[in-house]
């Protein structure tokens, strides 16, 4: 018989469903509009809707959802996935960018174009390409955000592993470098002197490894069969890596930089405390910021004026 | 929180009603989760309430949450602005101009088809 978009919807969410498979319909929603060629179920005309689909489509669906009745996550049963104005390649095990980390990016554009405001000459003046480090980058996601909001910037990355195939995607870079924008990746902490040769650095992001160890066990199958869990872990006190970034940061930073961290609703105490008793690193909690859901979910952290 | 919204906005020389987020009730469907890395939840569903109108938008247009806030508000913006202003809205404004190009062009059209009709019957009876 004639099968239609919402038909097969409502077919492999009953599917799902029957497998125990969490989010049925958004993940059937999302798979039959890839294969049509859209990004969500909500943005298909209603002509898509109720046009009978070829056998062929039909089949690329079938394919797609039998990757998805594995717990594969649906951004990598579509090969893609979306972060603020990108589209960006998604192949296991390189760590999903979450939602939340849209935000992060957000607040590291704003804080540079508040920069602008607060020049001492009395008018905005754009701050000359500002260097930026992000840690541990995996899809590239935080980098390649900043790269298409800041003026020119001068944008390292460094990770503690490369994936084959996986990195930052260099076709996305040459289209950035026409935007005269720099981008220079390394592996971590071997990197740190060759930084230093570029100058001191304005901001560093990083969405680092922050799931205390214990809790790992309780992840959902999605994260735990397919991502990498080296980019999730991070210690028994879930900040075995950032200790590591605050470490690092003062022999990078300008005075007054900034240290942008996406973390643990239960980090932003224990950072200020870390901090507090490592008053030689000459950093302080400049603010706390919420995500979406209202969790306390960013640092950010000030070397300060010297 | 984030002042990632200019709801201040003159779009396409729309003039709108501004928004104010504390107006503004927004929800996800994201469950209960503890979220950030230790969540893997596609749902990016934005639901956006204008408390004084009560007026609700959902928005699932794209795979991006901070979009589908945006176009959440931009949205709302449209239908509190219609709700209050009716006909003296923008919104209402550019929808009727729209429909009014709309009917333009059909009747053109028609006119074109019955004019080739009308010469098509002239050869016609020219070569009998």
């Amino acid at each position: 018989g004639l099968v239609t978009a919402i038909d097969m919807v409502n077919y492999w969410q009953k599917v799902f469903k029957t497998n125990g498979i969490p989010e049925a319909r958004e993940s059937s929603q999302y798979i039959v509009s890839f294969v049509l060629g859209a990004k969500t179920f909500q943005s298909l005309d209603s002509k898509s809707l109720h046009t009978p689909l070829t056998a062929l489509h039909q089949e690329q669906i079938q394919q797609l959802s039998h990757k998805r009745l594995q717990r594969m996550p649906v951004q990598y049963v579509l090969g893609e996935w979306d972060f603020q104005d990108l589209t960006l390649k998604m192949r296991p095990p390189v760590f999903i960018p979450r939602p939340e980390t849209e935000d992060l990016v957000s607040l590291v554009v704003e804080e540079e174009f508040q920069k602008c405001e607060n020049s001492a000459l009395g008018f905005p003046v754009p701050v000359p390409r500002p260097v930026i480090l992000e840690i541990g980058c995996g899809s590239g996601a935080i980098a390649l955000s900043l790269l298409c909001k800041l003026p020119q910037p001068n944008m390292f990355t460094c990770t503690q592993k490369q994936f084959p195939g996986e990195g930052l995607d260099s076709e996305l870079i040459g289209k950035m470098l026409g935007l005269r924008a720099s981008c220079h990746s390394f592996t971590f902490l071997g990197s740190a002197k060759q930084l230093l040769l570029w100058g001191p650095i304005d901001v560093i992001v990083s969405n680092p490894p922050y799931i205390f160890h214990e809790d790992m066990a309780s992840l959902d199958a999605e994260i735990l069969r397919y991502e990498d869990l080296d980019a999730l872990d991070g210690g028994d006190d879930g900040m075995r890596v950032i200790k590591t970034i605050l470490a690092l940061a003062p022999s990078l930073l300008k005075a007054s930089g900034s240290v942008f961290l996406e973390v643990d609703p239960r980090h932003p105490n224990m950072v200020e405390h870390w901090l507090q008793v490592h008053p030689d690193l000459q950093l302080t909690l400049h603010a706390t910021h919420k995500d979406f859901c209202g969790k306390p979910r960013f640092l950010h952290i000030q070397k300060q004026s010297s | 929180s984030l002042p990632l919204l200019q709801a201040k906005r003159k779009r396409n020389s729309l003039n709108l009603l501004e928004l104010s987020e504390a107006e503004l009730e927004e929800q996800f469907v994201r469950g209960d989760g503890p979220g950030g890395q230790a969540t893997n939840k596609t749902n990016n569903c934005v639901v956006l309430k204008h408390i004084p109108s009560g007026i609700v938008v959902k928005c699932h247009q794209t795979r991006s949450v901070e979009k589908n806030r945006k176009l959440a508000r931009e949205i709302l913006q449209e239908k509190v602005d219609l709700f209050y202003k009716g006909e003296d809205s923008d919104v209402f404004k550019e929808k009727k101009a729209l429909e009014k190009q709309k009917q333009e062009k059909k009747r053109r059209a028609k006119e074109n088809l019955e004019r080739k009709k009308f010469f098509k019957e002239m050869q016609q009876l020219d070569k009998e």
